[in-house]
């Protein structure tokens, strides 16, 4: 026993020096610095759907241009010009608009006595019609030439001798003041003719009103030049007065939501006859393809894209599904998100209706 | 425990300053299996040496018994000096023999008791002392893993105690107290590992040899009982 504990110590003496020796202070690691930076998961969705608004705008919580909530039966169309209309108006500005208010402005004394004007205005209103020449030409006064050219343009026969009846019978009372005139027009005017003429007479004109309306003593008529300017000059939204905020020329990649979803796709279902006999059948699933415009009504026909196979009875639920979508348009369905409906494929599977 | 500074990065790492480092169980235990260790190799050295030796006695004594000699003259040197294995048994056998024929043999099977008797004890003394000190050895090889983990344990929760009382992370502050809470467990691999071997071994060994004893005593005991046959009818006539 001796021999094997002596040699036994002497054993670990020795692994204990060879470890103590050959053990000691591992090399440390080398480690190349390696610069971290973080990795942000960003959902494609960000990238792909955009909201309308301005480009150069700062980000905003809420799109400034507030979308219409109802689709109108008809589609209203983008405004075509910028104004102080509450109603988008597809009828270009004409320069017969801009003397209404001026006269409304400038002649309230004279005001009583167009009342009793009205009164034969039916007569009268055929006749007008050649009468605006003499309006413009009191406008002759501050820039003649690119009135005149605005005017043969747009003028529409049928708009004119509504609006200015009155204006006419009022005019020739006041038509001994030209002067007063030109100012409330011109900053109107301003913000009109930007869109359709050359920017030369708009600067012109506003030149002119500057210095008018310091002759002019009445402020308000300087507040309303300005602040009509000002809208002429700043982006403003479609129907809404707040900035546009940053944003795409349009809103893409909107999704219907869960309950848009339920209500279409409960619309479908109130209108489809579900063929007898599918309770049974086991793979009756029919898939409907269908285009939309944007009214909500069908564009073309709908289309079949999976089920209706050659069997009678496929053939029987494919025709009830393609019935049901024909009989149920039109779809209503927000105007905003035209781009998620315009194309739409309905499932339908009988099995779901038992 | 509690006084366990922690190293700063980059210190000694060597196996010297891992043990220094660690709390006073830690160090208890490496300590503890360290002994083990030393220990388990002493007894593993003694037994191979011990095996060698009774496998050439073995050898020997075969080759001298099966060579012709007389039993009688075997006896007496043999009785002599100390024996081990067959040696032993066979001087128990014939120690029984020659006290029953001295005081006169009254029956042959209760003589034959008495010497087989006589020969399974001394079997099992030899094979008590060939097996002895085994049993360390198993304990050693299933119990040291669970020590030296213990220590790891106790190691790394301290070693974690420190670092929540130091409010930092930093790998180089937790990696020396988990290396040197680790080192109880390779410790306690060192030493189970070859306890476990050898055990298996010499256990083998052990039976081997326990096997060729039997051997022996069981045709010592059929040439004996030959013996008793061919003298008592003698005595019986005589």
């Amino acid at each position: 026993m001796k021999a094997g504990l002596t040699s036994s110590v002497a054993l670990h003496a020795v692994v204990l020096g060879v470890g103590l020796i050959s053990l000691s202070s591992p090399r440390p690691l080398e480690l190349t610095n390696v610069e971290s930076f973080p990795v942000d998961i960003v959902p494609i969705e960000e990238i792909a759907q955009s909201v309308q608004g301005e480009r150069t705008a700062p980000v905003a919580e809420i799109p400034a241009p507030k979308p219409t909530d109802k689709p109108a039966p008809e589609p209203v169309e983008d405004a075509q010009n910028v104004g102080d209309n509450k109603t988008d108006l597809a009828t270009p500005p004409t320069p017969e608009p801009k003397p209404r208010p001026v006269e409304t402005a400038e002649a309230p004394p004279p005001a009583p006595e167009p009342t009793p004007a009205p009164v034969p205005e039916p007569e009268p209103t055929p006749a007008p019609a050649p009468e605006p020449q003499p309006v413009p030409a009191t406008e002759v006064a501050p820039t003649p030439e690119p009135k005149q050219e605005v005017k043969p343009d747009p003028a529409p026969e049928p708009v004119q001798p509504e609006a200015p009846a009155p204006d006419v019978a009022a005019l020739p009372d006041v038509a001994p003041v030209p002067q007063a005139k030109p100012q409330p027009p011109k900053a109107q005017t301003a913000k009109t003719p930007e869109r359709r003429e050359p920017e030369k007479p708009r600067e012109e004109r506003r030149r002119e009103t500057a210095s008018s309306d310091s002759n002019d003593k009445s402020v308000e008529d300087q507040v309303a030049a300005l602040l009509n300017r000002e809208k002429a000059s700043g982006g403003g939204a479609k129907r809404s007065e707040q900035q546009a905020a940053l944003g795409g020329r349009q809103t893409t990649g909107a999704k219907l939501s869960q309950s848009e979803m339920d209500a279409l796709r409960s619309q479908i279902q109130r209108c489809w006859n579900v063929p007898a006999g599918a309770a049974e059948a086991e793979n009756l699933k029919v898939s409907v393809q269908f285009k939309l415009s944007a009214s909500g009504e069908l564009d073309g026909d709908p289309r079949i894209v999976a089920g209706g196979g050659s069997g009678g009875i496929e053939r029987t639920a494919a025709e009830s599904a393609r019935r049901a979508v024909i009989r149920c348009a039109p779809y209503n369905l927000p105007s905003e998100k035209y781009e998620a409906w315009a194309d739409v494929i309905v499932h339908f599977d009988p099995r779901d209706m038992f | 425990m509690e006084q366990m500074a922690l190293t700063a990065p980059g210190g000694d790492h060597s196996l010297w300053a891992l043990f220094w480092q660690a709390g006073w169980v830690v160090k208890l235990v490496m300590l503890g299996l360290l002994a083990a260790s030393v220990w388990t190799w002493a007894i593993i050295i003694d037994k191979v040496l011990v095996f060698g030796r009774m496998r050439s006695a073995l050898n020997r004594f075969e080759e001298v018994f099966w060579s012709g000699q007389s039993l009688e003259e075997l006896y007496r040197s043999l009785s002599e000096r100390k024996t081990s294995g067959m040696g032993s048994i066979f001087v128990a056998a014939m120690r029984e023999w020659k006290k029953s024929f001295e005081k006169g043999v009254k029956s042959p099977i209760s003589l034959q008791n008495r010497i087989d008797k006589a020969m399974d004890l001394a079997l099992t003394r030899e094979m008590e002392a060939l097996e002895s000190r085994m049993g360390f050895l198993a304990t050693i090889g299933s119990a040291a893993p669970f020590i030296g983990l213990f220590g790891t344990v106790v190691g790394i929760m301290t070693s974690f105690q420190a670092i929540a009382a130091s409010g930092a992370t930093n790998l180089a502050v937790v990696a020396p107290g988990i290396a040197e809470a680790l080192l109880a467990t390779a410790i306690g691999l060192l030493a189970a590992i070859p306890a476990t071997i050898a055990y298996n071994k010499l256990t083998t060994d052990a039976a081997r040899l326990g096997l060729r004893m039997e051997g022996f005593a069981d045709e010592f005991s059929a040439i004996l009982s030959r013996q008793i046959d061919e003298k008592l009818p003698v005595r019986a006539a005589a």
